[in-house]
């Protein structure tokens, strides 16, 4: 992932997003970028949902020390 | 009689107990005797422990008992154990459960753990278990292949999960996490597959306080249909089995990802609606400019045709108007020009016969003379000297004549 971004705030965006394009604050203009971020965004989300970058050598090692 | 059995003593070659009764006050043992329990008896009594308090006999629980005094030559005075009444015992455990709520609540931190955020993902788990338990296997196998390609991370932090050994046991393993705390969301306490015996331990003050003020929600999953201990109220989440435990954690995923999902429709699908509105929109504006220019060009022809037409028709008038004004002159001036002429012509006449009334001739023809001195007119006496040759024109002919005199005449004056 090119992006290092927290899935909460990750979220939150493509939230607001949604409600953005909900209430029709985006014009046709903005809306190809919009979605493009979006996407992104959803990638985020559901790579945090099926990745984990935690390391077991790394945690025991610092249980050890 | 009743006492605190401070130890079993539980031999398990010879099966045979020899428990170490005590009497305590504040704390301190202030009586103390040895005593046997035989193994047919034990074995009894540990089932009857078992079935009402699914505990076994252990250390440090109060016990309502039968004995027969014994002496022994060698071995001195002592207690048989004969029988033990469960329900006094377990009166007391429940007693110091209750003693456990009390003394959190009162401390206020009997909600700590349950009232921390709960992390919008779970998803690295530092669980406290045995490898081997089969609680702990379903746990894994319900979070680790799941349908959904949720990814958790977990580790294990091993530890004694029942009897007395469990709280100091999961205790040191809290502790232990404490130190890698970054490292997790959550702390999952996970038993099960064995009988529901053991567990008043989690009714121990220390190990629920311990859960209560633990910095991350820890949730539970210890696997008995037995009354809730203390230590799994004061968890986050307590689960009755491992395996819902691990659900619940899916659960969290989905409520998480439901969302997502949502919001990826609601995008897909408002963006094609905005589209499309957007171009039925255009659309309209073109029809309508094209009907707007449509009409306007219309309009205009129309315009442009009565504009020539009243413009041929305008010209032929007028051509028509001036044509008859130009004959009108053309006529008057001819008219006026022959009046003038005729006019004229009779002026001429009367010119001509005024003039020819003054010419010399019809003069001479009256009688009248012109007297000539050198081819020019005589008009005064002194232009006449005597002697001069004078030529007298007549109407007819003429008369040479010298001058005799030349004199002013005074009739002629």
């Amino acid at each position: 992932m090119s992006e290092n971004i927290n899935y909460k705030t990750a979220f939150e965006e493509l939230q607001v997003i949604v409600s953005e394009i909900e209430q029709g604050e985006i014009s046709v203009d903005e809306l190809s970028a919009k979605v493009k971020r979006a996407t992104e965004l959803i990638k985020i989300c559901k790579d945090k949902l099926t990745t984990t970058e935690e390391d077991v050598n790394n945690i025991l090692k610092q249980l050890e020390g | 009689m009743k006492a605190e059995m401070n130890k079993l003593n539980y031999y398990k070659q010879s099966g045979h107990c020899y428990p170490e009764l005590v009497e305590k006050q504040d704390g301190v043992i202030v009586a103390q005797v040895k005593s046997n329990l035989w193994k047919d008896d034990y074995t009894h009594i540990n089932n009857e422990f078992l079935r009402v308090l699914k505990e076994p006999l252990k250390d440090g629980i109060k016990i309502l008992f039968m004995a027969n005094i014994s002496f022994h030559p060698m071995h001195g005075l002592s207690l048989r154990i004969i029988d033990i009444d469960p329900g006094y015992t377990l009166g007391d455990l429940e007693k110091e459960k209750q003693a456990t709520i009390q003394k959190l609540q009162e401390e206020g931190i009997f909600n700590k753990n349950r009232s921390l955020p709960f992390p919008l993902l779970p998803q690295r788990i530092a669980v406290i278990s045995v490898e081997t338990s089969k609680g702990y296997i379903d746990f894994l196998k319900v979070i680790d292949n799941n349908e959904w390609n949720y990814t958790f991370f977990h580790l294990l932090f091993p530890s004694l999960l029942q009897g007395e050994n469990a709280i100091g046991g999961i205790i040191r393993q809290l502790e232990r996490i404490k130190t890698v705390l970054e490292h997790f969301d959550v702390v999952a306490i996970i038993r099960g597959g064995g009988a529901d015996i053991g567990l008043s331990s989690y009714n121990n003050y220390t190990l629920a306080r311990a859960i209560a003020l633990f910095p991350i929600p820890v949730i539970t999953g210890i696997g008995h249909a037995t009354n809730e201990t203390v230590s799994e109220m004061v968890s986050f989440e307590n689960a009755i089995t491992p395996t819902k435990l691990g659900e619940f954690l899916m659960q969290k995923f989905h409520n998480f990802s439901v969302p997502v999902r949502q919001a990826q429709e609601k995008i897909i699908d408002k963006s094609r609606r905005l589209i499309s509105e957007e171009g039925t929109r255009f659309q309209g504006t073109v029809r309508m400019f094209r009907s707007a220019t449509e009409h306007i060009l219309i309009k205009n022809k129309s315009m442009l045709r009565a504009l020539s037409q009243s413009l041929i028709q305008q010209s032929q008038f007028r051509f028509r108007n001036e044509r008859q004004y130009f004959i009108f002159i053309r006529d008057g001036m001819k008219r006026n020009a022959l009046n003038l002429w005729n006019n004229s012509s009779g002026m001429l006449s009367n010119f001509e016969r005024n003039i020819r009334n003054m010419d010399p001739k019809n003069v001479l023809k009256r009688g009248y003379s012109i007297t000539l001195l050198n081819g020019k007119a005589v008009r005064i006496f002194d232009e006449v000297k005597e002697g001069d040759q004078l030529e007298t024109s007549l109407f007819k002919g003429s008369i040479l004549s010298i001058a005799m005199a030349a004199n002013k005449s005074s009739d002629h004056e």
